[in-house]
């Protein structure tokens, strides 16, 4: 668990250091929010959440595409892929929790007609579990910071675009907070919510294991190489 | 020490320490090593054998495959054919600093030693007497993006060099290193012989091939459809 703990507060400084970056991304839920603020409230919501989850995913898209100058060479030095994964994404939790309770304290004070104050800190709380190794497996997949991240404007504006009862909407990754927020903001039945944990808990499922093979096969250890003790 | 390469040759040798003994051990020996990108055949059936207590020097032209060979040795690239033996205390020191920008050279020693299992203190502590050997004194607690192109090249050695590996592959160590701190490199490397440790190392500086036990030269760059 050292060697997890240790990858996980190095990430963690490394992110807090991008302060101009980090303020920049913490502002876009703020900007989303606003955006809808007057006439819809439920949609500000709504919206606040998506923007939580553009900006968690980007951090992970940019803070896993630094680490990959390093991870070979950490690989080599003893640590797991899963150690360097499961740091990475322990980081972003972390700074994805921070952020997700500013917005909720933040619209706990600002709305004054929240049914389901809860359903909110559940719905953030499953978008910040979704967009981090949804930014991670963009990381993965897209060899640079400028596919990854277009590939991550492509998800968020077909999330804002296609309804959830339409067939896509299933396939997209927060359908599952779409659910809780119906559930909490429109009154919905708890059925809302159960669809959106089950959704939540297996398209992150999924997301996990597939970066995990990805960072399993790129850290591989080489068929051609021959590992032996030292001989004194 | 043992080089030979069907398209390179030995082009300077030195008597080390431990030159003709068969009983010496072999830290790392790569067979009949190949390597083709697309039509490019850029490393045909190199052999290389690296003792303990050697210190191998990898030279030619641009292009001509010397990061590649060190790569596959290091084990972060597929040869198209070939086989590498090392012993598991090699590291490996890669031509562009791969560093953590944000982070400190303290915080780097501390990532790196845990990989290695050292606690964060030993790690710190071994990191930074690495660093005095290498004429760096100081600016421990700044960011790695702030430090000098050489000093960034020497926290890059240092990473590789934390646990003093039997076997070092150095892939152009000592770019952006001024005067003194190469003749700082230099004995440090030379200590490390007599230690008996071993080092492989990629150069173009012609002035360092006196101070190493052999030399392979990969030749000029690999032709295409060759």
């Amino acid at each position: 668990m050292t060697k997890l703990f240790t990858v996980a507060e190095m990430m963690g400084r490394d992110l807090a250091r991008r302060r101009v970056a980090l303020a920049l991304l913490a502002f876009v839920p703020l900007l989303f929010y606003m955006a809808r603020h007057d006439g819809n409230p439920e949609k500000a919501i709504r919206f606040a959440g998506l923007g939580l989850a553009w900006a968690v995913s980007t951090a992970g898209l940019f803070l896993s595409n630094t680490t990959k100058a390093v991870e070979r060479r950490l690989r080599q030095t003893g640590y797991r892929p899963a150690h360097l994964y499961l740091g990475t994404l322990t980081a972003l939790l972390t700074l994805g929790a921070v952020l997700a309770t500013v917005y909720w304290v933040l619209i706990y004070l600002d709305q004054d007609s929240l049914a389901r104050p809860g359903a909110v800190a559940i719905e953030f709380g499953l978008t910040i579990v979704v967009a981090a190794p949804l930014g991670l497996l963009i990381s993965a997949v897209a060899p640079h910071d400028l596919e990854g991240t277009l590939v991550l404007i492509s998800i968020t504006g077909l999330q804002f675009l296609v309804e959830p009862d339409q067939k896509l909407g299933k396939a997209l990754p927060f359908w599952s907070t779409q659910q809780v927020g119906t559930f909490g903001l429109d009154g919905g039945d708890p059925e809302y919510l159960r669809k959106g944990l089950l959704h939540g808990a297996l398209y992150c499922t999924g997301l996990i294991l597939v970066t995990a093979v990805l960072a399993s096969v790129r850290l591989r250890q080489r068929k051609h190489m021959r590992i032996r003790a030292a001989v004194r | 020490m043992d080089l030979s390469d069907s398209a390179s040759q030995v082009t300077a040798t030195r008597h080390g320490p431990t030159e003709g003994d068969s009983s010496t051990p072999i830290r790392l020996h790569a067979a009949d090593i190949h390597k083709r990108y697309g039509k490019n055949h850029v490393l045909k059936g190199v052999d290389l054998t690296v003792r303990a207590g050697e210190v191998v020097a990898i030279i030619g032209a641009n292009g001509c495959g010397k990061s590649t060979l060190m790569k596959i040795c290091a084990g972060l690239v597929s040869p198209s054919s070939g086989v590498v033996e090392v012993d598991e205390s090699m590291a490996y020191c890669p031509q562009q600093a791969g560093l953590m920008g944000f982070l400190t050279a303290d915080e780097h020693f501390a990532l790196f030693g845990a990989g290695h299992g050292m606690d964060r203190s030993e790690a710190q502590a071994t990191g930074r007497q690495l660093a005095k050997s290498l004429a760096w004194d100081g600016g421990m607690t700044t960011q790695a993006r702030h430090l000098s192109g050489g000093t960034q090249q020497k926290l890059n050695l240092i990473l590789a060099a934390l646990t003093d590996p039997d076997i070092l592959l150095l892939d152009e160590p000592y770019q952006g290193f001024d005067r003194g701190s190469y003749i700082d490199f230099w004995d440090w490397v030379l200590q490390r012989r007599d230690a008996g440790k071993s080092t492989l190392v990629i150069t173009h500086m012609l002035n360092s091939l006196d101070r190493v036990d052999a030399v392979l030269d990969l030749g000029t760059k690999a032709a295409a459809d060759s």
